[in-house]
């Protein structure tokens, strides 16, 4: 009787040995990932942040020594970042805007509509999606050429629209399958036309959808470089994306702009893609996973 | 109106004549009640299909076209009719084939580094610990990332100089200098294998972690009370749970490492001597650099085949995967 609790004990300790042994490493290989993920990026603020007489030097601190934040000043008095910036954030709104509206469409004919051939415009719309972007480019820049489109802001954000504007059907449509069918019925009853279901139900009920697809056009236009790298060639139309690639560490630019330069650029995506990362991976993976 | 549009989109197949419904009638088939406007979803997806048609299914025919042709962008020259001197240029010129090797490596390389450290990380972040949506988070932070940064970054890292890298190249032994990582063609390749699947891992992680969540938890402890080992449940219950999402994401992670153009093109250009030049890169080169725009177009049909390819398979699975949501 005793022996036999005695062993029980002791396979309890066993077990909750075995037990801590297992959450340790669990936390080991966590923090490791964590490592790896965040590292780079923590280099990025460290090589911001710190003067560069600790970075440029081998072996660096891995820690900043010092802080400084005169750098931004410098950056924006030697390139001219407030203009690419500018130019980014008028092709993305003019994207976003386009790409929204368009969406709004195509999601609730595929969400809430049946239709013959509706199969077919999903079809086209993944086989759009699909295509790397370099195909479009070489005919669009001959087009755009002998239409006296290079060099506008504008006949940018259109591609860029036309670009992600299947995932943003595909987000808004997973948004709009989740308001309940009886709703709309009802409001139907209540001598809603169609198209007034859907601006006064499916969308108000889809906010969070809508901001979504905002979010991810006004980026995908905001970080694209391909497009923009060749249809905008004046230097007075350049996005951030191009004027960044422009940048030279160390050789003409000092270690800390140059990494400054990336940090204020990729602040806001990085929020806000956080933010909508569960609206992001269903609209590229097409709905067929919800994130 | 509303007349002649039921009129125009009358269906005798399926009787769904009666455009005035009463609310009995309403009651009775409430997903019919609201398919009033024949024509409405055709108005809707209109815009869409000549948007979308303009600006990418007309270039791509444009494309199509020139590859058969000759185009003198600078001269004022219509472009010449060539017929197949692009293509059997491209099935005679060794560089091409170099570039579908280089392609394939990269393509194949990301795929399995990328899909097993997202397989790996998202079965890690299945189990319960502390402090995980915060892990969740940073594991995150390359996907949310722009490219061009992400290169800025990298670049930074890797300078032969000054990065960071080299701290941990030199403990390996037999590494006294600081290695040139991009211009040694294995190493530059290596990189770019290691950056594109650092940047897409966390993606493929979010979605395998998805399907695990869905997999039912009975089926594990049932499988525990039968005395099944950690592996046997792994391979039993596991793998065929989130079968279908992995075969959607080798699909998924091929047309995007194939697609892959902004690292690649700002950190080597393609090079050192072609090493890291994907399709995609020698595209571009073809005809921004060397302005060569009717090779460039017959080697973009080439591309064009291929993804169109490995579209239709995702667009098979996607249809599987989404019958069995449903």
């Amino acid at each position: 009787m005793t022996t036999h609790a005695a062993d029980a004990e002791s396979a309890g300790k066993k077990y909750k040995v075995r037990q801590k042994v297992g959450q340790a490493a669990l936390y080991v290989t966590v923090a490791a990932v964590s490592l790896l993920t965040v590292f780079p990026v923590y280099w990025m603020a460290v090589s911001t942040f710190q003067p560069n007489k600790y970075t440029l030097h081998f072996p660096p601190p891995l820690f900043p020594q010092e802080i400084t934040v005169t750098q931004f000043a410098e950056l924006f008095g030697h390139h001219p970042i407030a203009l690419w910036l500018r130019n980014s954030f008028l092709i993305a709104v003019m994207a976003m805007l386009l790409c929204t509206a368009l969406s709004v469409l195509g999601a609730y004919a595929l969400s809430s509509l049946r239709w013959k051939g509706r199969s077919t415009f999903g079809l086209f719309l993944l086989v759009t999606q699909m295509l790397p972007e370099i195909l479009v480019l070489i005919p669009l820049y001959v087009i755009y050429r002998r239409l006296n489109m290079l060099n506008s802001l504008p006949a940018l954000s259109l591609i860029d629209a036309a670009f992600i504007l299947p995932i943003c059907i595909w987000i808004l449509k997973g948004v709009f399958d989740t308001v309940p069918p009886e709703v709309l019925d009802a409001a139907v009853v209540d001598g809603c036309t169609e198209l007034s279901v859907v601006w006064r139900i499916v969308l108000p009920l889809s906010a969070p959808g809508l901001v979504a697809v905002a979010v991810v056009s006004f980026f995908f236009a905001w970080n694209e470089y391909l497009y923009a790298s060749i249809l905008l060639g004046k230097a007075e139309f350049m996005p951030a994306s191009v004027g960044l690639s422009t940048l030279k560490a160390i050789a003409s630019t000092p270690v800390e702009q140059y990494m400054a330069a990336g940090m204020i650029f990729s602040i806001l995506p990085v929020l806000f893609y956080l933010t909508m990362q569960r609206y992001i991976v269903s609209g590229l993976t097409a709905g067929a996973v919800k994130g | 109106m509303t007349d002649l549009a039921a009129g125009r989109g009358f269906d005798p197949s399926t009787g769904s004549g009666h455009r005035k419904l009463n609310p009995s009638e309403q009651t009775n088939t409430p997903a019919r009640a609201r398919k009033r406007i024949h024509w409405l979803p055709y108005a809707l997806v209109l815009p869409i299909i000549l948007y979308e048609g303009l600006l990418i299914v007309y270039p791509i025919a444009q494309g199509i076209y020139g590859s058969f042709t000759r185009i003198e962008l600078a001269s004022k020259n219509p472009p010449v009719w060539v017929g197949w001197d692009n293509y059997a240029r491209m099935f005679r010129d060794p560089e091409f084939w170099k570039v579908i090797q280089t392609t394939l490596t990269f393509t194949g390389l990301v795929i399995f580094v990328a899909l097993g450290a997202g397989l790996c990380t998202a079965l890690l972040f299945n189990r319960p610990f502390r402090a995980r949506p915060v892990a969740r988070g940073m594991l995150m932070m390359p996907w949310a990332l722009p490219e061009v940064p992400v290169v800025m970054i990298f670049i930074w890292i890797l300078s032969p100089q000054f990065g960071v890298v080299n701290i941990l190249a030199r403990m390996l032994p037999g590494v006294a200098e600081n290695p040139q990582w991009l211009q040694v063609p294995g190493l530059a390749m290596g990189w770019m294998v290691l950056i594109a699947s650092w940047k897409a891992f966390p993606f493929y992680s979010l979605v395998i972690l998805a399907a695990l969540q869905a997999v039912p938890q009975e089926l594990y402890e049932a499988a525990k009370v039968d005395g099944a080992s950690p592996f046997q449940l792994f391979w039993n219950i596991t793998v065929p749970g989130i079968g279908t999402t992995l075969e959607l994401l080798v699909v998924l992670a091929s047309i995007f490492s194939f697609k892959q153009f902004t690292i690649i093109y700002l950190m080597t250009g393609g090079g050192p001597s072609g090493a890291t030049e994907t399709i995609v890169i020698r595209i571009y080169n073809t005809a921004f650099r060397f302005y060569d725009y009717s090779y460039a177009t017959a080697l973009g049909v080439a591309g064009f085949v291929v993804s169109l390819v490995i579209g239709i398979f995702f667009v098979i699975l996607q249809a599987r995967r989404a019958q069995e949501n449903a």
